[in-house]
């Protein structure tokens, strides 16, 4: 069994029985090795259509969940269960609990990084103080809005108003979080949350492979919430200077914000500015400032001066690309989608109303981004077979074209290791109206395809 | 991937019954053995497959059975019906698996299972049909018929997986409007099953919501006695434990008896 990928999260989806004899027969050495390579955030065991499991069932995945955990300091544990099966699991493992419990799949995805921007509010309870704070604390640093119910009593009258409330959080349980950085998205900005003592550890727990997609998929300006930090030390300011001139490639503006330097030597702030960092007093001198915002980067990149060309290795592969989203619409749709045009030029949309779009970023022994910009009608039905026909919202779309974007980077990813390519693909991000997108890809060279589906026409872009 | 054109075809290539095997199956449920056991002891396949079926150990026969009109009596009309219709299944499967990692034999012992745990839930629910007993039969042929559409799109079908948790019983509907048990169904009108036994195999998805109350509740136990057979080690190894999509909120509130029957 492999575990599905959504976002930053893995999710292994048992179903029926799980006990000690059949456990193992879920993974195979194969799998094992596929979910370690993986490039996740957070590892979770779905149990919704668990109908029946033993401690010896779920030992077998606590184990593979501590061996991962250890090894990518990545956040583990179960998810999608009912209060039985909650109470359950606690009395199994009782003060041995090291993974975390997600009571269902969205409360978990409110605590890892995402491409979007969004901040929700959420309704928090835990009998246990110290899970509340840390719950409030992880959903805070992810840039949501936690409301914490400080008793039983007001959480249940608070939960009458479910209207009010993204999710409703209880029957969860933080184990040892990954420790990794939390990361969240405001409009077009990346914020990191760090804190207490910075050290050589930075390089561990930040997330440099997230960091990077998110330049590859478009993003300019990354803010470090250094509020809580007390002091850094030489391994530390080695880190954010490296990562400074890494970004410089992109055009990329790095910014801390809330920094004191009363315990870091006044010197450190010299060296980080002269990699090219800013310093900042608070968070809404940036975000409240549109002006600063679009200056630094995070307006939507349409300030970036600096452009990476579409080279030859890129062009060369061109085909691959086309070839993996033709094919991919024709898995999902079993219909045919065929090329009228190829033109190396700017992305230009001829008709920009009522267009979704999707990019999604690769890099390896080539880089660059896939861009698709679809009449949304189309993006419906090339993603009717991931999410079914029946009362479809926007956001099903939306999320569905990431998925479908997904799945063309897997295939080019296939098709370019067979000449020997080695290629790893960005978390996909979407676009509810192509606005956005152009902001960011509107000055980007690149092999605009446009393609014909079912008598309308949508486009394929290679950039870098 | 998969047209609805491509499962017409699939559906049009299935043999009909053997002319004995018809013979046979036309006595048996009539209750006439004797005559049943002669018509099928002229296939010499039927005559193998039912001596290798009545002597594995879940028949617990101590000595080695093997004239088909003993072991038509050993069975009993129900069984021996059922029995047959496993046989004629056994024709369609695969020359060899690819989609799932099973052997014949594997398959047959399945086969073998759910039909005797399916005598202990009819006998549990105070049922004594023949037609509800042979109904079982057919579902394996939900396995069958997805090794057949799916085994040389087993990449694109991986690839699909890797980003959403889809079973093959909805992407097959989601392409063609038609799922793995409409395709069980339509081959159990084909082998002239009745009305009764095709609402029945269709209600196992545990998807139909047209069922009767009688149905309703032997569909619950046929879908639960499905997975609980799909959740042993050899058929999650095998793959097939991710084939369908297991409807726990449908089979809930028959877990607690079901378990007390499988004890």
């Amino acid at each position: 069994m492999r575990a599905v990928v959504k976002g930053r999260i893995g999710i292994f989806h048992l179903q029926g029985f799980l006990d000690g004899n059949n456990a193992p027969s879920f993974l195979t050495i194969d799998d094992i090795k596929a979910t370690e390579s993986l490039n996740i955030d957070m590892l979770l065991v779905s149990l919704k259509k668990v109908i029946f499991f033993n401690k010896n069932g779920l030992d077998t995945f606590v184990r593979l969940l501590t061996n991962i955990r250890i090894q990518k300091h990545i956040v583990v544990g179960f998810c999608d269960y009912d209060h039985t099966k909650f109470k359950a699991i606690n009395t199994f493992y009782g003060d041995e609990l090291s993974f975390s419990l997600f009571k269902s799949e969205k409360i978990a995805e409110l605590f890892v990084s995402s491409n979007k921007s969004e901040s929700k509010t959420v309704l928090l309870y835990n009998t246990d103080h110290s899970q509340r704070s840390a719950m409030a604390i992880e959903l805070f640093d992810y840039g949501h809005n936690p409301v914490i119910a400080q008793s039983l009593h007001e959480f249940e009258e608070k939960k009458q108003h479910l209207d009010l409330y993204y999710a409703v959080i209880e029957d969860t349980y933080l184990g040892y979080f990954g420790q990794k950085i939390a990361t969240r998205v405001t409009g077009n900005a990346i914020i990191y949350t760090i804190s207490n003592f910075l050290d050589a550890e930075i390089s561990n727990t930040f997330n440099i492979a997230y960091h990077n997609n998110s330049l590859n998929v478009g993003f300019r300006l990354f803010i470090f919430d250094a509020y809580k930090v007390v002091s850094m030390n030489i391994h530390a300011l080695n880190f954010f200077t490296k990562l400074a001139s890494a970004g410089a490639e992109y055009n990329a503006t790095i910014c801390f914000v809330g920094l004191t330097f009363e315990k870091t030597p006044e010197a450190f702030k010299n060296d980080l500015e002269d990699a090219g960092i800013l310093f900042f007093d608070n968070m809404e001198d940036i975000l409240k400032n549109k002006e600063l915002l679009s200056d630094l980067g995070g307006g939507g990149g349409a300030t970036a001066k600096q452009h990476r060309s579409l080279n030859k290795a890129l062009v060369n592969e061109l085909t691959h690309f086309i070839d993996a989203t033709v094919s991919t619409i024709a898995m999902m749709t079993n219909a045919e989608a065929t090329k009228s045009s190829v033109k190396i030029q700017t992305l230009t949309v001829s008709d920009s109303t009522d267009q979704v779009a999707s990019s999604i970023g690769f890099y390896g022994d080539i880089d660059g981004l896939i861009i698709l910009v679809f009449p949304r009608a189309i993006a419906k039905k090339a993603c009717e077979l991931l999410i079914g026909d029946s009362n479809i919202t926007d956001e099903d779309i939306l999320d569905s074209l990431a998925e479908f974007v997904n799945i063309i980077g897997g295939r080019a990813k296939v098709l370019l290791s067979e000449n020997k390519k080695r290629l790893d693909i960005t978390l996909p991000r979407t676009y509810a109206d192509v606005k956005t997108l152009l902001e960011i890809a509107q000055d980007k060279k690149g092999v605009q395809v446009d393609l014909s589906f079912e008598g309308q026409d949508f486009i394929f872009f290679l950039t870098r | 991937m998969i047209t609805s054109e491509e499962v017409t075809l699939y559906i049009q290539s299935i043999p009909p019954a053997p002319a004995v095997v018809r013979q046979a199956l036309n006595y048996a449920r009539s209750g006439d053995l004797t005559k049943a056991a002669k018509y099928a002891s002229e296939d010499p396949a039927l005559r193998h497959y039912l001596k290798i079926l009545v002597n594995r150990p879940l028949y617990g026969f101590k000595n080695e059975v093997s004239d088909v009109s003993q072991i038509f009596s050993i069975l009993g009309v129900s069984a021996t019906v059922q029995t047959l219709y496993n046989y004629l299944l056994s024709l369609l499967t695969p020359k060899k698996w690819e989609l799932f990692a099973l052997t014949d034999h594997q398959f047959y012992y399945l086969q073998a299972s759910l039909s005797k745990y399916w005598e202990k839930i009819l006998l549990h629910l105070n049922i004594d049909d023949k037609e509800i007993q042979s109904a079982i039969s057919l579902i394996p042929a939900t396995i069958i018929v997805c090794e057949s559409l799916f085994a040389s799109r087993k990449a694109e079908v991986t690839q699909l997986r890797s980003v959403k948790a889809l079973d093959f019983n909805t992407i097959l509907k989601r392409l063609s409007g038609r799922d793995l048990f409409d395709l069980a169904a339509e081959i159990a009108h084909m082998w002239e099953m009745s009305e009764k036994t095709v609402t029945l195999i269709q209600g196992a998805s545990g998807l139909r919501n047209t069922l009767s109350t009688e149905e309703k509740i032997l569909a619950q136990w046929m879908h639960l006695l499905l997975f609980y057979e799909l959740s042993q080690s050899v058929y999650v190894s095998a793959g097939l434990n991710e084939f369908i999509d297991f409807q726990i909120d449908f089979v809930h509130d028959i877990y607690e008896p079901f378990m007390q029957v499988m004890a």
